[in-house]
């Protein structure tokens, strides 16, 4: 029984890594944008829809003092806002130059993010994270379907593997639309849509926003799922990860992205079943990222297009594969 | 916030030389190999950590410690550059830089592996600061600056007088007519990444000494790097030392108006107005 | 016609380092012509087109489309009032099909607005774009490529694909850099047939070319440019005699 909580709660955390996967492939896979602050619009969206949802204690060690108590949907809207809201104010100093820039400068935002939550303790608690966050429809769980039952951790899986999918056809259908031939092209040579009228500067702040914006929507089902949170869940090798796994499944594929999420997902939790007394047990965390860094140059090198991506579309074009 | 106190000025020239190598370093390699180098602020760690390991763990004094750690650098530079980096050679600037950072990662996580993740400190002596002109001056700092200026003069004599040095300046601004005038390619991506790594090392070293070492040193220093390299114009030497020495002392006299904690984002501060004001670099070479 | 030339060029400077690419040159375009410019290598054409059309900032000089001044003006904006051109080294994109090239073309389009696209409220636009595409494909004889990667394309065709591209926009003024280099001989012809009834229509042409013999057969008017100015500009059979711009072609660097 235990085993099933278990494998419940890597599918929950599999899913909200997936929505990230999904919006980091607008920016990357559709895109060329280099957005290293994933995690941070991650971070944005999770504090604010905990700070929203989640009213102040008093007590000795209570630091927070802005906390308000809207329903859980109300704290989900506000996140993806803000996060959205958050990214496109950081592209729009990069937006006009060359992708380099925007990668430093993402880069730097998403240190500045994870400061300001670690130091900013009136609005987020600091170091010691936020407790209590409101589980939407605890209430209502276990709940007897049928002969059945089903526990929180099942309905929120369903709920998640809901999201995941209404966001992969959102994106899916944004990425072969009319608007996603003007990112492509973007991706490509963005001189060439210039060439022709588009305004790419515009474009590029939507599809970052888009993205930014899925993170947050991400975050915030993070925290009211584990009802707490704290700043060393948003560091940078999340991030980090959620890049991996985008490359490694295949870079342009929304399919891709979710399976390369899935892969890292799956050698963050096997890795956790090893004993902790082999050599090395404590050092497995670092272990994995070394692991997955080398996955990372490994799968660049010998398979640019990933494990789903379009060999030919890679033989064709320039950002991966050729020179 | 606090009121301006001259020491600022100095904690700002310690910051600046920090700043100003690493920013070097940096934009050298951009010159030569075209693309940013995430893992660079590992080469930073990584010589730090090196000369943590002989001086503490080995017990070797910390000049000769710190010797080993800042000349290492050179060869484990050109290392990587052979295992990873020339395999993608052919590809573009985009996949150098996803590239680069997978390898920060690995070598972060690698120091994490050897010498743990926790905050460390080279084996010196408590100093005494002594005070001039209302300034307090430890020796280490001293040492900082002047042997910043000494390694900066020393590579700008380089990129001036050497032939391998103007070699490096032909083909950062233009590598395929260096290529035609028979400028040997190979030897000069030794040479940079030999020099580079050798800055990286001196800098992680210094940066250690003046406060603490921690496996994230090199990623968090970065922040400020990069802002002086683009300051300074990505692959302009003089500009990114200029930069540093100003994103040091601004850092510094930060202070006056917002909490230390934030020093880090006068950096991105700096980086963002100068990207929207002058995104060519402040001498306009930052073309691409 | 309208008083006003479609383009007039005034004064227009450009150095690069100690380099000066452009050095003070001045012409206009009238409205539904062709018009050539001609020049050796290194006199200025392509660093010209990239300042008419903003992808360089002059450092002097003005350059006015319709009358408006467009300096200052990025490249999307100058597209946007009906000024586009072809690139001399093709962009294509290369990991977008021959169609979706095409498609990208499409101008005013709705679905390329975030709201539109998810609700399709855009199909009978794209629709319509598609139908013109595959007209203009045929044409240029592109039609069985259009599902292939336009990476895989040869370089003739990637010619005629990025031509045909910016025939999509319905241009005003058309900038050709070297439209024919490489092209199949049997479909030059062609080429200058369809650049004709364009001009029928309305369509007004600046095009660099090599191939003399070709310029002066189609163009209205030639504009001979060298060192960066403007030798001469007239009718073909005038600035063929020309003999500075004579002297440039034998003396210069070819």
């Amino acid at each position: 029984m235990a085993y099933a909580t278990l494998l419940t709660t890597v599918g929950i955390i599999a899913a909200i890594y997936a929505l990230l996967a999904i919006g980091m492939n607008m920016h990357w896979g559709d895109t060329g944008l280099l957005n290293f602050a994933h995690a941070g619009f991650f971070a944005v969206g999770a504090y604010a829809s905990t700070i929203v949802t989640t009213p102040t204690t008093s007590g000795l060690l209570a630091e927070r003092t802005v906390g308000f108590a809207f329903p859980v949907v109300v704290g989900l809207v506000v996140a993806a806002v803000l996060a959205a809201v958050v990214g496109v104010v950081i592209a729009l100093t990069s937006v006009r130059l060359q992708g380099d820039y925007l990668a430093m400068v993402t880069l730097s935002a998403a240190e500045i993010i994870r400061l300001i939550v670690k130091n900013e303790s009136w609005l987020t608690s600091g170091a010691q994270g936020i407790n209590n966050i409101p589980r939407p429809a605890a209430g209502a769980f276990p709940l007897q379907v049928g002969g059945f039952t089903v526990g929180y951790d099942l309905f929120y899986l369903g709920l998640m593997l809901a999201i995941v999918g209404a966001s992969y056809l959102v994106f899916t259908r944004l990425s072969s639309s009319p608007f996603g031939r003007v990112l492509h092209a973007i991706r490509e040579d963005e001189d060439v849509p210039r060439a022709l009228g588009k305004r790419t500067a515009t474009f590029k702040l939507k599809s970052f926003g888009l993205g930014a914006g899925l993170a947050g929507l991400a975050g915030a089902l993070w925290s009211h799922y584990f009802f707490a949170i704290n700043p060393t869940m948003f560091l940078p090798a999340l991030t980090f990860s959620i890049w991996a796994a985008v490359i490694i499944g295949g870079a342009g594929s929304y399919a891709g992205a979710i399976v390369g999420t899935a892969f890292i997902v799956g050698i963050r939790q096997v890795t956790r079943f090893l004993p902790s007394d082999i050599p090395f047990g404590n050092e497995l965390p670092f272990i994995r990222l070394i692991l997955i860094g080398v996955a990372l140059i490994v799968v660049l090198y010998f398979r640019p297009q990933g494990l789903l991506g379009d060999r030919e579309r890679m033989a064709a074009g320039q950002d991966m594969g050729g020179s | 916030m606090a009121t301006f106190d001259p020491q600022f000025i100095w904690f700002g020239l310690v910051s600046g030389s920090l700043i100003a190598l690493g920013a070097l370093g940096l934009t050298l390699i951009f010159g030569i190999l075209d693309f940013i180098n995430i893992a660079y602020g590992e080469y930073m760690a990584l010589g730090a950590f090196i000369a943590f390991g002989l001086n503490v763990e080995y017990g070797l004094p910390l000049v000769v410690a710190a010797l080993v750690g800042v000349l290492a650098m050179g060869p484990i530079a050109i290392a990587l550059d052979k295992v990873v980096f020339q395999h993608f050679r052919k590809r573009s600037a985009t996949v150098l830089l996803v590239v680069s950072i997978g390898l920060s990662f690995i070598l972060r996580n690698v120091i994490r592996v050897v010498w743990g993740s926790g905050s460390k400190r080279f084996d010196v002596p408590i100093e005494q600061a002594p005070t001039y002109f209302g300034i307090q001056i430890l020796a280490d700092q001293v040492l900082i600056i002047l042997l910043s200026l000494v390694v900066l003069g020393g590579t700008f004599l380089l990129l001036q007088r050497t032939d391998v040095g103007i070699a490096m300046r032909a083909a950062s601004d233009d590598s395929e007519l260096a290529r035609i005038r028979g400028v040997d390619t190979n030897r000069l991506v030794l040479y940079v990444w030999l020099v580079g790594g050798v800055i990286a090392g001196l800098a992680g070293v210094m940066l250690g000494l003046d406060g603490q070492l921690r496996p994230n040193m090199g990623f968090l220093a970065l922040i400020p790097i990069f802002a002086a390299v683009i300051l300074g114009g990505i692959g302009d030497p003089i500009g990114a030392v200029v930069g540093g020495y100003a994103i040091g002392l601004t850092q510094e006299l930060s202070v006056i108006f917002i909490p230390t904690e934030y020093k880090a984002i006068i950096g991105l501060v700096l980086l963002v107005i100068g990207l929207l004001t002058r995104p060519d670099g402040l001498f306009g070479e930052a073309t691409r | 016609m309208s008083a006003d030339p479609l383009l007039a060029v005034e004064d227009l400077q450009k150095s690069f380092g100690g380099l000066t690419a452009v050095d003070g040159a001045s012409f206009t375009v009238e409205a539904g012509t062709v018009v050539g410019l001609i020049g050796p290598n290194g006199a200025g054409k392509s660093t010209t087109f990239n300042l008419v059309t903003g992808f360089y900032e002059a450092d002097g000089g003005s350059v006015r489309f319709r009358g408006e001044d467009v300096v200052g003006l990025a490249p999307e904006e100058r597209a946007q009032r009906g000024m586009i051109r072809t690139f001399q080294i093709t962009r294509e994109l290369t990991g977008m099909r021959v169609r979706q090239n095409m498609h990208l073309g499409g101008q005013d389009h709705d679905g390329e607005k975030v709201v539109h696209a998810l609700a399709g409220t855009a199909a009978d636009q794209e629709r319509e774009i598609a139908s013109r595409a595959e007209d203009i494909l045929k044409q240029l004889e592109l039609w069985d490529l259009r599902d292939e990667y336009a990476g895989n394309l040869s370089g003739g065709q990637r010619k005629l694909l990025e031509l045909g591209r910016a025939l999509m926009t319905e241009p005003d003024l058309l900038l050709l850099d070297e439209p024919m280099a490489g092209v199949n001989p049997s479909l030059t012809d062609d080429i200058i047939d369809m650049i004709e009834e364009l001009k029928g229509r309305g369509l007004t042409f600046l095009i660099v070319e090599h191939d003399i013999d070709m310029i002066m057969d189609i163009s209205d008017t030639v504009i001979g440019m060298h060192q960066g100015r403007v030798l001469t500009s007239g009718p073909p059979e005038e600035v063929q005699q020309n003999e500075e711009l004579l002297e440039a072609y034998i003396g210069g660097a070819v």
